[in-house]
């Protein structure tokens, strides 16, 4: 295809304009033609160029006075409702292209945030990491721990109806932290071996998890998916309340997944 | 987190396509395709085009520069001598080129922003996927029998009972004023005295409106 990228300019050489002009109008053109047939309908193109007074047209002007005829008989509405012109357009363009920046975005930051929670597991500490990482990697923990456990219970699945639970160790260590919050947390742990029981394989874990932050609704913003929500930018007010008492679960819901 | 790739490019007959999902799938897609080529030639040919396309449904769908409707009354009714434009209407083009040559511009940036995202991800996974074969937990969870797995959640629960620790501990410096945040990629989250901590008021860092670009979205400084 290209060889060097093209800036989304008009071009200022002439040569180059023109070349580029020949090029991409046979190209239009073809692919026109193809999804015409491909898709057995109708269409039509006309391009105008500086360079002569009569139009490129595709199929034929016979074709084109066809099509458009057959366009013009639509209502105003009906020929209007899906019309655009370059300002339109583009427009669309930038919110697809910002949607997936986004999303792209989103996923490095996962990637970003396993590397730290795999240092972790390596026994290297937190001491950089800031409440806004913490809060990513706690939730990232416990979305491998929900899919650890599932994976447990579906292997084990079949000929065995009850699995060994975990949470009695972990709940007894995490009381013995006389914090409310890691309370709450044996909780979630709780919880999630509730899920490995087999609480019901029509139970996703993930409105599981959402029950659990039933407590904690009204923190979550709704903001999620929106501009520059990215669980980094948004400063949401009631993420920091996390560390209150009376709210529920510590992680603040306002990260990668809205 | 597995990237699926796609079948990739396959090769097709231009022939109508059998099968009634598939074409419309086509249809959005190359439709959607022709009108970014379409777009692109006019900005960077500086020409007038008009396309228009019937969907499967007999939906009508055109694109136009600088209106589908000029460009059609213009075929239908030529006129031989070069219009002499009004003057507002002169004025109005020039408006409309800015505004394109504008939006242009932000949706290249988005563009190269995405691409370079894009690569950075896959660079990323690449260097993940050469640890998996030293380091087993790093793999993805399907690949692990049930002792490995057993091993690996107590080990997540550690480290999560260790998260939690050290959100409190530094949660609790805040309220006694002693702590800073951190410093957030976009350098402006920076708090003290954070009695005031669940009144916090939003930062909205872009403004309200419709999608900014982010131009200088900053990777965030935490342990990377």
């Amino acid at each position: 295809m290209t060889r060097k990228k093209v800036t989304l300019a008009y071009i200022e050489n002439e040569a180059a304009r023109k070349a580029t002009f020949k090029k991409r109008k046979k190209g239009l053109m073809k692919k026109v033609n193809e999804l015409s047939t491909l898709c057995g309908i109708e269409s039509c193109a006309i391009v105008y160029s500086p360079y002569e007074p009569e139009p490129e047209v595709w199929p034929s002007a016979l074709g084109v006075r066809r099509t458009i005829a057959q366009f013009r008989n639509m209502s105003e509405m009906d020929q209007s409702k899906r019309m655009m012109n370059q300002v339109g357009f583009i427009k669309q363009r930038i919110s697809k292209a910002h949607d997936q920046l986004m999303k792209q975005l989103r996923e490095n930051r996962e990637l970003e945030v396993t590397g730290i929670m795999h240092r972790a597991l390596l026994g290297h500490g937190f001491g950089g990491l800031n409440l806004l990482d913490l809060n990513d990697l706690g939730w990232l923990v416990d979305k491998n721990l929900r899919e650890i456990d599932e994976r447990i219970k579906s292997l084990k699945d079949s000929p065995i109806p009850d699995i060994p639970t975990k949470d009695a160790a972990p709940a007894a260590d995490n009381n013995s932290k006389a914090k409310v919050e890691v309370g709450e947390s044996s909780g979630v742990l709780g919880n999630s071996s509730a899920l490995a029981l087999g609480s019901g394989p029509s139970q996703e874990p993930w409105t599981m998890y959402m029950e659990l932050f039933k407590a904690n609704e009204n923190a979550v913003d709704d903001d999620v998916g929106g501009d520059g929500n990215f669980g980094r930018n948004t400063d949401d007010p009631t993420a920091p309340s996390y560390f209150l008492p009376n709210q529920g679960l510590p992680w603040s819901n306002n990260f990668l997944f809205p | 987190m597995a990237k699926k790739s796609s079948m990739g490019r396959q090769k097709i007959a231009i022939a109508k396509i059998p099968k009634k999902n598939h074409l419309q799938v086509t249809f959005s897609k190359r439709r959607s395709g022709l009108f970014k080529k379409a777009s692109e030639l006019c900005t960077l040919c500086g020409v007038e085009v008009a396309i228009i396309v019937f969907s499967p449904a007999n939906k009508a769908f055109s694109f136009g520069h600088p209106e589908v409707d000029t460009v059609v009354d213009r075929f239908v009714a030529p006129r031989t001598k070069p219009s002499e434009s009004a003057l507002s209407a002169q004025i109005l083009e020039a408006h409309r080129n800015c505004s394109i040559r504008d939006l242009n511009f932000v949706l290249s940036q988005l563009l190269n922003q995405a691409e370079f995202e894009r690569k950075k991800g896959e660079e990323i996974e690449i260097l993940r996927r050469a640890n998996w074969t030293k380091v087993w937990w790093e793999s993805p969870i399907e690949g692990l029998g049930l002792g490995e797995l057993e091993q690996l959640k107590m080990a997540l629960e550690e480290v999560r009972r260790d998260v939690v620790e050290q959100s409190n501990h530094l949660a609790s410096e805040q309220v006694n004023g002693t702590a800073l945040f951190g410093v957030n990629n976009h350098g402006s989250m920076q708090s003290q005295n954070c009695e005031e901590i669940p009144e916090t008021k939003p930062l909205d860092i872009n403004g309200s409106g419709p999608p900014t670009f982010y131009l200088d979205f900053h990777r965030n400084n935490g342990i990377f």
